[in-house]
């Protein structure tokens, strides 16, 4: 084919003309301002200003910043003074003396006192106000306040409830915004940042609050921008238009450039395929524990989570950690397995289904996958169910599913973690399928004791109840990985998921 | 004057039928809604909806105005929707059409940009195929339809992402979106690249079209008497050729334009653009039913006076549709 010189002039016209836009594009990129502004991705926009409401992820790290909670967790998940400078319990465990930090002040210039934990307690119980963490401190009978000293008097002995003591959704809140009704309207709270603007869909933005009652944060400001998809977030990470983000999926972790530094932690969250006892075929224990004995963890965790995360029993707190060689079959056994099924009735096998939401965590639908082809080595043909997250939700607090492949979050005491599960009056006791007297007697045990070493008895017996009855099949704690530009320094990352400790945090 | 004289008078009859579609589709989307499980509560708390007494939860159930009856419930969204506020969206607590004010122009202007690109790039492949057909040049260009048609926008999308943040560490997505008159430089850049996307989706069909018109109009009587009055062969290409065959093409692009309102979800999902199509989809999953109802009406609207446009530019094309 003949090619006119005229022809070869307009071609190498247009080339130049896209070589010189794109080349000017990457060139000229928005420049990075040289501030301590420091801007995190997230896949969720914040959906509420209530902190003591907060569900959502988002809402829980971007509150965590601008509201104190009476303890706090550190990072070796130890219980640490917040806006309570020391505590301590009476001999029989039912009554908790907390004294309050001096001069600290809320965000409006108003100064924090034990009529604002009061009232934030009051806020928190009164059924009314829907708060999230309400279940956790129900024992609560009476609160006291003498200046910066509160009593909380205890309908039965409750040590763990120092615990539900932190987090979000036990915020403390001014007492005159909560009689002002100004809660969810107006941000004031005591924490190392104060609330900016949030531009629904788009962003959140706080700023350092200079009157914060700890070292005031060297961050000038803290950006939440919504960016809908992790592979989106690790792109903007590489290009450096965000500095900070927390990402769950462990492919898209991976992926990380050797510009970025990646703390990777074990967090309290577990993966688990949720048996409902209550439903056939779970109602027969024998086919729950060929279950139990036809699944390797460490296979789910090789396969669905990129060989990223821990091998777990029922409870994760690291205090109490269960042991999770001591369940029946640490190791697959399949022929154990069949044995089970044989003596349950199924001596052909069986089919199963499991509800999945694939939107609902990173590895869903590949640990559903894994599931399904190691039980067909027992026999047991598993379907999966696919549904959207508000079905799963919606079917899940129905208990209308046979089993359900969860990500779960766990607590730092087990207490708080699995009464609301596995007692016969938790409010999820529909959810968990499962539930006896014994259990009941050794969470009573367990929330009594002062000591650790009853408490530690109390909840080994509850694991072991869990595990040789195969309630749920309890698989891995996947990591959590905040990924962050190595210009940010100082930062200390927390198995609760908090991002508190950006308070420490710097850019270079 | 009976009912059937009314219905002759010019735009009555179709008035008539766009208002049923649209009554029919605000109907519609009401109830698959209410139909799959979950509701605003289980959207907001999710599974801390499991810690609520039943008394909160029938409190909620008033404050989400789903205790009323299903008639009840149509009747005060079609209420709010018709006095211009489209509802309340709970989760950021200001009114649908707040958040529609902010999000409708980035969609429109990614649809347009898609459009326009996917017009011009589709006749000009369009036109670079059907010049010779069966050639190597005319494979080439069929072979850009076919794969613009088979490769999905967020395989395109998330690997131009991928590729200019990780190789040239350019993502200007990542900043605050930008509108055209706060920083038009800013919103040049953060639209060229999923704008490039849609164009693509959008050239292939009309690349397709464009070549079939034009191969149909190539052989007609009056093209071969332009050639031997001796007009240049440009001319012809373009006057004679190309703007006889501008039905189908417009028809095509008319089309496009409305799916692109919807095609946009997936790629400004990846490009992080705050736009209608993202709006839809976290109120999806949120069981927001006003705002997934008045969004999707918007875009019906917009089909519609689409699809009106693009008679009023068929009759521009060809005055002979007037008589």
């Amino acid at each position: 084919m003949k090619i006119s010189q005229r022809r070869i002039r307009g071609l190498v016209a247009i080339a130049s003309t896209v070589s010189i836009i794109t080349g000017s594009l990457i060139a000229a990129g928005p420049a990075q301002a040289a501030t301590k502004d420091l801007n995190i991705g997230l896949t969720l926009d914040i959906d509420k200003l209530d902190p003591q409401g907060a569900t959502s992820f988002a809402t829980v790290r971007a509150l965590g910043l601008v509201y104190g909670s009476l303890v706090e967790v550190g990072p070796k998940l130890d219980i640490r003074p917040g806006l309570a400078r020391s505590w301590g319990f009476n001999a029989e465990g039912t009554q908790l003396r907390l004294h309050l930090r001096p001069n600290v002040k809320f965000q409006d210039g108003s100064t924090f006192d034990g009529a604002d934990v009061k009232a934030s307690l009051d806020r928190i119980l009164d059924p009314a106000n829907k708060a999230a963490a309400r279940a956790n401190i129900l024992t609560i009978k009476t609160i006291t306040v003498d200046g910066l000293d509160v009593t909380l008097d205890l309908t039965i002995p409750n040590v763990a409830i120092l615990a539900a003591l932190d987090g979000v959704n036990m915020s403390m809140l001014s007492s005159d915004d909560i009689k002002a009704g100004n809660i969810g309207k107006t941000v004031n709270g005591t924490g190392p940042f104060k609330y900016v603007s949030w531009e629904p869909g788009q962003s959140v933005k706080l700023a350092a609050n200079a009157t914060y009652w700890g070292k005031k944060p060297k961050l000038d400001t803290v950006t939440f921008r919504v960016i809908p998809t992790e592979a989106s977030i690790l792109s903007a990470l590489n290009a450096g238009t965000i500095q900070f983000s927390v990402i769950t999926s462990p492919l898209v972790a991976k992926q990380a450039g050797s510009n970025l530094k990646v703390y990777k932690t074990p967090g309290l969250a577990y993966v688990t395929l949720q048996l409902n006892a209550k439903v056939a075929p779970f109602d027969k224990l024998g086919v729950r524990l060929a279950i139990q004995c036809a699944v390797s963890r460490a296979e789910v965790v090789k396969t669905a989570s990129s060989n990223e995360g821990k091998v777990i029993g029922p409870i994760t707190s690291p205090a109490y950690a269960s042991d999770p060689k001591a369940r029946p079959c640490p190791n697959v056994d399949l022929a154990k397995a069949k044995q089970y099924l044989t003596d349950a009735g199924y001596p052909n096998g069986l089919t199963i289904k499991t509800m999945v939401a694939p939107t609902q965590f990173a590895t869903a639908s590949g640990t559903a996958q894994s599931l399904k082809s190691q039980l067909a080595k027992a026999g047991i043909t598993l379907e999966i169910d696919a549904v959207d997250d508000s079905t799963f939700v919606t079917r899940w607090l129905a208990g209308n599913f046979g089993s359900s492949v969860a990500n779960n979050g766990g607590r730092i005491d087990p207490d708080t973690m699995y009464t609301r599960y596995f007692t016969s009056t938790g409010n999820l006791n529909k959810v968990a399928g499962y539930s006896s007297a014994t259990l009941d007697a050794n969470f009573t045990k367990g929330k009594s004791s002062g000591r650790v070493a009853d408490r530690k008895a109390a909840y080994t017996a509850i694991s072991k109840e869990l595990e040789d009855n195969a309630v749920w099949i309890w698989l891995f704690a996947p990591y959590e990985y905040r990924i962050a530009a190595k210009s940010v320094t100082g930062f200390i990352p927390l198995a609760t998921g908090s991002l508190l400790e950006l308070r420490k945090a710097d850019m270079s | 004057m009976n009912f059937r004289k009314v219905l002759k008078f010019p735009g009555v009859s179709r008035t008539l039928s766009v208002l049923t579609t649209l009554f029919g589709i605000s109907v519609f989307v009401f109830l698959v809604l209410r139909v799959i499980p979950g509701d605003s509560i289980t959207g907001a708390f999710g599974i801390e909806t499991g810690a609520l007494t039943p008394q909160q939860i029938a409190e909620l159930r008033v404050y989400y105005g789903i205790d009323k009856s299903l008639f009840m419930q149509y009747i005060s969204w079609m209420q709010s929707f018709l006095s211009g506020k489209f509802g309340f969206a709970y989760s950021t607590g200001v009114s649908v059409s707040t958040l529609t004010k902010s999000s409708l122009p980035v969609t429109i202007e990614l649809a347009i940009i898609g459009t326009v690109l996917g017009v011009i790039l589709g006749i000009a492949i369009g036109m670079f195929s059907a010049k010779k057909p069966g050639s190597t040049r005319d494979f080439a260009g069929q072979l850009f339809g076919l794969l613009a048609l088979a490769i999905p926008g967020f395989v395109l999308s998330t690997g131009i992402v991928t590729i200019m943040a990780n190789k040239f560490h350019y993502f200007p997505n990542g900043y605050e979106y930008m509108t055209p008159w706060e920083n038009p430089w800013m919103n040049f850049q953060q639209m060229m690249f999923p704008g490039l996307v849609l164009g693509i989706a959008v050239a292939a069909p009309v690349m397709r079209t464009t070549r079939s018109a034009l191969l149909e109009t190539v052989d007609k009587d009056f093209v071969r008497t332009a050639h031997g009055k001796g007009v240049p062969n440009n001319k012809v290409q373009f006057r004679h050729i190309l703007r006889n065959s501008l039905i189908p093409i417009v028809t095509m692009t008319g089309i496009q334009f409305g799916y692109l309102l919807g095609g946009a979800v997936i790629v400004e999902k990846i490009f992080a653009l705050p736009g209608m199509g993202r709006q839809i989809l976290d109120a999806i999953m949120k069981r927001e039913y006003a705002t997934v109802q008045s969004s999707i009406m918007i875009f019906a609207i917009m089909f519609v006076l689409i699809n009106v446009a693009t008679d009023i530019v068929y009759r521009k094309i060809d005055p002979r549709i007037l008589k």
